[in-house]
């Protein structure tokens, strides 16, 4: 009986520690051994509570059309017995794979968004249809939204189980308008901009303002509502001190007055005096094309800078005024 | 008329130099009938080396200035490289290229009684700026126009030592050593005008010394190089007058600065309480920004942008806004931007020819195409760069 038992490593050993080392192969690896006295109880592999087999993982009975988010109902670390899918993650050895994901600490560290499939959502949405108004049908496209709405509020709400109810997070407001939806004109944008300095973006004419300096969201909306009320009246009033504008305040080059225009002037009054043509006044001559050409080409190769075909133009411009073939 | 040393078909150094030490005219009428030159040379050579006649069908082939020439009308222009390269192949060759030719152009039809046209060469490092402005200063030259040549204008804002405060106007300073070397250069390359030109007024350099109205322009500069003292002024006194008597039709005024960019940008000098210099307190730039004004005529003005040897400008600038800055274009507004690029492949081939030629590519492969493709490549047919590739074959 017990002699059966003995595994076959222990036959190598002395017959007259047979006692001793019956009763440590009772307690194999994997279980500490227990301190009974070692004559008298005779456990057996069949009485000790038998350690379970590792069952196969869900993954091998789902069906492919289950309802996956009752799989994944809440946020939930990855679990790869009940993901079915051959997901590898970590970084592959030489000439190896990726680690599988069985036991992957990888899988584990990062969010994933198992409980919010397209199914889920939808279900979601179903379920918070009953408390939503219905979209106005006359707003089907964006123009239309911006042209009838073109103030933007954002606004975020923070919803879990604590102590509290209160989020300090949700007092931030966010407004957002395009410029051109206001009714400004040119001085009234460039006031503007030059006030609100990094909140505007050029690219998509958007002014962002964001407020959380209020502790509450409703004080916070009142006062980015104010914040633009006051832009855009203070943008439109002109102040003394606004003449001392200089030339290094310009947000874009102007032709007019510019030291450009006097030195052509000068050039082609000049040239004029050198053919004894001496009654020309200064509007004729900037009045004429090639005058007009040199400006524009003048004024594009201060705001966009050289480039291949603002310099071309430029020369062209030039030689043209010049009289050089 | 044509140089003689083209016709000859050996290609022997030696011969070179003995042929140019003689009177070139009399060779020229004998080898006239000589048979033309065999194709290699036909890529990269002409035998035209009048400047005024370079055309179209020059472009990319090399002309010859004969090394007396050199000496006479470029005592300071040519870049350190290319003076190496005229020691070591005894001969001095430009190629004629576009940007060149569009300017000798333009400089034929220059009408004397307008303002003088104000031409900006600009373009990357090592494609060839200065270089064309030489070709333009040979062709002045040759019509004997009076050159101005400023050959860095760099060199005069950075590094400079003893600077003194200007005698002429307390608030300015002067710099004795750069005036003095560009004033005898100025004299080794206008030699013939300084006796014609007469000053228009009376200066007076100190107690005892002044020069009298009437007397020759050669006076003021001899008095420059004598005295360094008033070597400032006298170049102040040189740009004034010149300026002022090139309308009156005497002579033709060619003012060419490389690195024209300097004029308005920072310097790297410092007075003793390390406070900073601006260019316009330096006498000499202040007088040299007042020359490239276009308010005189009777003349032109040649300029050139360089970001090497620059200061406080990034490596990669070389466009005209980027390095003249915002007060440097508003002075020159008007003018005419012209871009040098790298080579294009016929004057890559005809570059690569005229080494080889000249025994300068020693490397076995380097005749071959694929050898010149390999160039080609390295140097992203950049000249300068070509230039120092083919030093290491």
């Amino acid at each position: 009986m017990a002699a059966a038992v003995f595994p076959a490593w222990l036959a190598l050993q002395p017959g007259a520690r047979t006692l001793r080392a019956f009763s440590t192969a009772v307690s194999p690896a994997t279980r500490a051994p227990t301190p009974s006295p070692r004559t008298t109880e005779r456990t057996s592999k069949y009485e000790r509570p038998l350690r379970r087999k590792a069952l196969p993982p869900r993954t091998e009975k789902m069906a492919v059309d289950q309802d996956w988010p009752s799989v994944y109902p809440v946020a939930a670390p990855f679990k790869p017995s009940v993901v079915p899918l051959p997901v590898r993650m970590g970084y592959p050895v030489k000439s190896g794979v990726p680690m599988a994901k069985e036991g992957n600490l990888e899988l584990l560290k990062i969010p994933n968004f198992l409980h919010l499939t397209p199914v889920a959502i939808k279900k979601h949405c179903e379920a918070l249809k009953e408390f939503c108004t219905e979209w106005p049908a006359a707003l089907d496209n964006d123009e239309k939204c911006e042209k009838h709405f073109p103030v933007e509020i954002e606004t975020a709400d923070y919803v879990s189980a604590g102590p509290s109810v209160r989020n300090p997070k949700a007092r931030v407001v966010t407004l957002r308008v395009k410029l051109s939806s206001l009714n400004l004109d040119d001085h009234a944008k460039k006031k503007l901009i030059k006030l609100v300095g990094e909140r505007y973006c050029k690219t998509t004419d958007v002014l962002t303002i964001r407020t959380d300096r209020c502790p509450l969201k409703r004080q916070n909306y009142d006062y980015a509502v104010y914040l633009l009320t006051v832009l855009y009246h203070e943008s439109w009033k002109t102040e003394e001190w606004e003449k001392n504008k200089t030339e290094a305040d310009m947000e874009e080059y102007v032709w007019e007055n510019s030291s450009s225009e006097k030195n052509i002037l000068e050039t082609l009054l000049q040239i004029k005096a050198a053919e004894k043509n001496l009654e020309v006044n200064k509007e004729e001559l900037l009045g004429t094309k090639e005058v007009e050409d040199y400006r524009k080409s003048v004024v594009s190769l201060k705001n966009e800078g050289d480039n291949e075909s603002t310099l071309s133009q430029y020369k062209e411009s030039v030689k043209r005024l010049l009289n050089l073939t | 008329d044509s140089s003689p040393l083209q016709r000859l078909p050996c290609l022997d150094a030696g011969h070179f130099l003995h042929t140019g030490s003689q009177a070139p005219q009399n060779l020229a009428a004998h080898l006239d009938n000589q048979v033309p030159v065999e194709s290699p040379r036909a890529v990269s050579r002409t035998s035209e080396s009048d400047p005024a006649k370079h055309g179209e069908q020059h472009e990319g082939q090399h002309y010859n200035i004969p090394l007396q020439d050199l000496k006479a009308v470029f005592p300071h222009g040519l870049p350190p490289r290319f003076v190496m390269q005229v020691k070591t192949f005894n001969e001095a060759c430009l190629m004629v290229r576009k940007p060149a030719l569009e300017l000798l152009h333009y400089l034929k039809n220059t009408n004397f009684a307008h303002p003088a046209v104000r031409y900006v060469l600009y373009g990357e490092k090592g494609t060839g700026k200065t270089l064309s402005l030489c070709h333009i200063i040979h062709f002045c030259a040759k019509q004997d126009w009076l050159i101005l040549h400023i050959p860095d204008a760099h060199l005069w804002v950075k590094n400079c030592r003893n600077l003194l405060q200007s005698t002429y106007n307390k608030q300015r300073l002067d710099q004795p050593l750069e005036a003095s070397i560009w004033l005898k250069n100025f004299k080794t390359a206008n030699e013939r005008f300084l006796s014609q030109i007469k000053v228009q007024e009376k200066y007076v350099w100190n107690k005892r010394e002044s020069t009298e109205k009437g007397s020759p322009l050669g006076e003021v500069v001899e008095q420059g190089i004598t005295r360094v003292r008033n070597a400032t002024d006298a170049v102040g006194i040189v740009l004034k007058e010149l300026k002022r008597q090139s309308s009156s039709g005497i002579f033709h005024l060619l003012v060419a600065v490389d690195g024209v960019n300097a004029l308005w940008g920072r310097t790297t000098l410092k007075r003793e309480d390390k406070s900073p210099i601006a260019p316009e307190e330096l006498a000499l730039i202040y007088n040299l920004r007042k020359m490239v004004k276009n308010d005189w005529h009777g003349g032109a003005i040649v300029l050139t942008l360089s970001q090497t040897g620059s200061v406080f400008k990034p490596r990669k600038a070389f466009l005209p806004q980027e390095l003249l800055g915002k007060e440097g274009f508003d002075t020159l507004d008007p003018f005419i931007p012209i871009l040098v690029s790298n080579y294009n492949p016929k004057e890559f081939e005809s570059c690569i020819q005229y080494y080889l030629e000249n025994n300068w590519l020693q490397h076995e492969k380097a005749h071959t195409e694929d050898g010149k493709k390999e160039l080609l490549f390295l140097s992203n047919t950049n000249p300068g760069q070509l230039e120092r590739l083919c030093a290491y074959l």
